[in-house]
């Protein structure tokens, strides 16, 4: 224990700097009763007391009458103060996944890919998951089948089994564009007189007309040019106002 | 960056395809589409160590363990993105709020501090300039 206290005891001798009050006011040091009245901290304690913290403050710099007082942070630091999206150049990302909706389903990120692939994988022990789980006995590599090992794979003759026909199924969406397609030219109503009767294709073809869009963007203009409030800042930036 | 990614892309494309036209041999089979088949094997196992290949390129791309739950619900992965933007989006704004917040906090200590302690704040005005950094 003495041979502890003595090599501590001379490792700060030995570092003490020149300026002893400089240190005696280290981080860790809890405050004097009469901070004006305390006598210079001898270089023995205080070099003790600066291995307890180390944030230790520039040598010579005389912080009298302030305990506890620290060096303040560097202002160049990366914090959340600025726009981290902005900084790293992820506006472009942003824009693209959260001004717009993205749709929900799997089958709308991969529309090429054939069979139902929007259930669950669990469902068919098809989940990204389990494969990670329980990976698959296998070799290193992948080796061609020769003639004997391809007698395995004679199948017989006739159609599949109605359950093993996974890879016909497609997502309802795509059935139904297709169908709209077919539809089209034969449907007996024109196009330009829909039935009175049906509420939802007369408000359809009223958002779908061009001239009454084009009439509700100029009202819509016109009135943030009057209005007091315009920002003239478009709604799809992330914040970038607030956090600048 | 992009190369490897359209290597890839293309590889599983022509397996996807590869398999689809396996799936339809095999699911009305004649005894004339054997050749066939055993063609579309092999080229599936090509296929597979072409896959195999691109491995060695995509060593340093990490992929998130919770975008494959998203796949493996049937959900569009694009969606993980878009929550971790928005999440980390508001996770700036909230620090930017508490760091804004400090910083008028610190400014009105200061202040009422020089009133009721000149000498003392002077003296540490001394020692840390007049104005807080942001």
């Amino acid at each position: 224990m003495t041979e502890i206290f003595s090599t501590l005891f001379g490792q700060s001798d030995a570092q003490a700097p020149p300026s002893s009050a400089a240190l005696g006011f280290g981080p860790g040091k809890p405050p004097p009763p009469h901070p004006q009245s305390a006598a210079p901290v001898p270089p023995q304690l205080s070099g003790q007391l600066g291995d307890e913290g180390p944030t230790a403050r520039k040598p010579g710099v005389i912080n009298e009458p302030f305990y506890l007082l620290r060096e303040l942070p560097v202002g160049n630091d990366l914090t959340g103060n600025t726009n981290l999206i902005t900084h790293y150049n992820l506006e472009h990302a942003y824009n693209k996944f959260c001004g717009k909706k993205v749709k929900e389903k799997l089958s709308n990120f991969l529309p090429e890919l054939p069979g139902m692939i929007d259930s669950p994988g669990v469902q068919d022990g098809s989940s990204l998951r389990s494969l990670i789980e329980k990976p698959p006995v296998c070799g290193n590599s992948f080796s061609p089948l020769t003639g004997a090992l391809l007698t395995g794979f004679r199948l017989h003759t006739g159609p599949l089994p109605e359950q093993y026909r996974l890879m016909h199924i497609q997502p309802p969406k795509k059935k139904s564009k297709h169908k709209h397609r077919h539809h089209r030219p034969q449907d007996p109503i024109p196009p330009e007189t829909p039935s009175d009767s049906d509420p939802k294709k007369k408000k359809k073809k009223r958002d779908d007309d061009p001239e009454r869009k084009k009439k509700k963007k100029d009202k819509k203009k016109k009135k943030n040019r009057h209005s007091p409030d315009h920002p003239g800042i478009t709604g799809s930036q992330p914040n970038s106002n607030s956090l600048r | 960056m992009a190369e490897k990614f359209d290597n890839l892309e293309e590889h599983l494309e022509k397996f996807i395809e590869n398999i689809r036209q396996l799936g339809i041999i095999v699911s009305d089979f004649q005894p004339s589409s054997q050749t066939g088949l055993n063609q579309k094997l092999n080229l599936m196992i090509t296929g597979l160590q072409d896959i195999e290949k691109c491995r060695q390129q995509l060593n340093d791309i990490h992929v998130p363990l919770e975008a494959f739950e998203y796949i493996d619900q049937g959900r569009n992965p694009q969606l993980y993105t878009k929550e971790c933007l928005e999440r980390a989006l508001a996770k700036n704004e909230q620090v930017k709020g508490k760091i804004d917040t400090m910083t008028k906090f610190k400014s009105l200590l200061i202040s009422e501090l020089g009133k009721v302690f000149p000498e003392e704040m002077a003296k540490y005005k001394a020692i840390h300039g007049d104005d807080p950094p942001s």
